[in-house]
């Protein structure tokens, strides 16, 4: 099958299936970096059982693998009363995964700081609150850039999971697997698909990049 | 890419704790009543997860009982077997592959280091799950029979081997330039120089790296049952249907996904603090 014949049957499909996966990748890194912010709070807050669910939380969604997640929320939970679509199970899934990882960057943005600079500020006597707006925060974020790019472009590469279940509109993945099951595509039907989620990382790093060299802070 | 080469932080003086200042007697109180009432909330979170649990009768003893049988984790450990064996094969691939684009990237040699440049690029920017089904179609199309243990292990070793080939750049680039510069005065080739100065400090840098993206190999190979390949997830979905008694055994096959992840973790770590790299991910 040429391209043109493929594009021609299935090209609306591709593109539904691009815009599907923009946008479950918007709306989960929405979420991601919410729930991520959240996290990392309850990490460094004061209060030991916070710190603990909050790294467990991490250790969890870092170390399980997406399709046993996303099948523990799309095919476990109904059985426990709780059902969702199927688009919400993969933005979920996603979400989830996606923030313990969000806020292993922002632990690591703000282990960067350096004990000293907090030391300093408080001999200072910049409060609490001061010490966190002015001097960790800030650095905290600029310095989170670069892994957030990526973390977003990982966002990207885990909404494929959408393919595992039956979704309408299904996203690149799901795509080229109904194009294939009805089809030979062969290598072309893939390409396609393939070109989309490249493209759209290469989008993503270079915008990164860009913005990671007017924050960065050199030292 | 220096700061591959900074040394862990002492222990004890973590960030977490520089936040804040030496509490006295009144913040402490704050400090004691807060953690009280954050562990009755965490309480009353369990309470209501393991309520949902039995309103809906998952922790009837139907569910569990089989777990106390040997022919259950029979099974489950040779599924799990069949992880181990495709993601070792996986990684080593990868592991080779990853080294090729790499040198290819840094040979100096403009074509080739602009394939490998691509070709590590598409690796990295592609969801493994694509190249799964390409590899489940497309040799089918062409009328290759390829088994089912590469059709898994084949695409998740390439998935990995771009990130690999990033892994190993920033290695090579963590060798101190003046090495480079000092065995070129000395009048070494561009391939002695690689393969005697810096590959060798690159590859030790670069270890705990390497041994943390076999988490990401192996979860990569969860996707098993895609071209039914019996690893330990395949396995415990025949016994799903078996036993009739999903949502148990899926937790506990995500437990021990979790179990090994946090292992292999836990190991690169271990590497890195013992050698004093850090890892990149």
């Amino acid at each position: 099958m040429g391209l043109s014949e493929l594009l021609g049957t299935y090209g609306q499909n591709y593109l539904n299936g691009l815009l599907a996966t923009w946008s479950m990748t918007a709306v989960s890194f929405v979420f991601v970096m919410v729930l991520a912010v959240a996290v990392t709070v309850m990490r460094v807050c004061p209060f030991g059982p916070l710190r603990v669910v909050g790294d467990l939380y991490v250790q969890i969604f870092r170390n399980i693998p997406g399709v046993a997640l996303l099948i523990l929320i799309a095919y476990a939970l109904p059985d426990l009363k709780i059902v969702l679509d199927w688009r919400t199970c993969v933005i979920a899934t996603t979400i989830l995964l996606g923030s313990a990882f969000g806020s292993e960057n922002f632990m690591s943005g703000i282990n960067t700081i350096g004990v000293g600079q907090v030391e300093a500020a408080r001999s200072l006597g910049l409060s609490f609150t001061k010490i966190l707006r002015r001097i960790v925060i800030p650095q905290a974020l600029r310095t989170t850039v670069l892994p957030m790019t990526n973390l977003l472009i990982a966002v990207m590469l885990t909404t494929a999971l959408g393919s595992q279940v039956p979704l309408n509109p299904q996203e690149l993945t799901g795509v080229v697997s109904y194009v294939n099951t009805r089809a030979t595509g062969g290598i072309l039907a893939f390409l396609v698909s393939a070109v989309g989620y490249v493209g759209t990382a290469f989008v993503i790093s270079l915008v990164g990049n860009r913005i990671d060299k007017r924050v960065r802070i050199l030292r | 890419m220096s700061a591959l080469r900074r040394a862990a932080r002492p222990r004890g003086t973590s960030m977490r704790d520089a936040l804040y200042e030496e509490p006295g007697p009144r913040t402490r109180r704050k400090i004691v009543i807060g953690t009280v009432l954050s562990a009755l909330l965490v309480a009353a979170g369990i309470a209501a997860v393991v309520r949902q649990f039995y309103v809906t009768g998952q922790l009837a003893p139907r569910y569990w009982s089989f777990f106390l049988e040997w022919t259950t984790w029979r099974f489950l450990l040779q599924g799990l077997l069949g992880t181990v064996e495709v993601a070792i094969t996986a990684g080593v691939i990868a592991l080779v592959l990853g080294l090729l684009l790499m040198l290819g990237r840094t040979s100096g040699v403009a074509p080739l280091s602009v394939v490998c440049r691509v070709v590590t690029d598409f690796f990295r920017g592609v969801p493994s799950l694509l190249l799964i089904y390409f590899f489940f179609f497309v040799p089918a199309q062409l009328g290759l029979k390829m088994p089912s243990f590469w059709m898994l292990a084949l695409p998740v070793a390439l998935a990995a081997s771009g990130v690999l080939a990033e892994v190993f750049r920033a290695g090579v680039n963590a060798v101190p330039k003046g090495q480079v510069e000092a065995a070129v005065s000395i009048g070494l080739s561009p391939a002695k120089i690689m393969f005697k100065i810096v590959l060798p400090q690159a590859v030790r840098y670069v270890i705990p790296s390497l041994i943390a993206q076999l988490v990401v190999v192996v979860k990569d190979t969860t996707v098993a049952y895609v071209v039914s390949y019996p690893d330990l997830m395949q396995n415990a979905r025949v016994l799903i249907t078996s036993y009739d008694a999903l949502v148990s055994m899926y937790l506990v096959v995500a437990v021990i996904y979790i179990l090994i992840n946090f292992l292999i973790n836990k190991a690169s770590v271990y590497v890195a603090n013992r050698t004093g790299v850090k890892i990149i991910r």
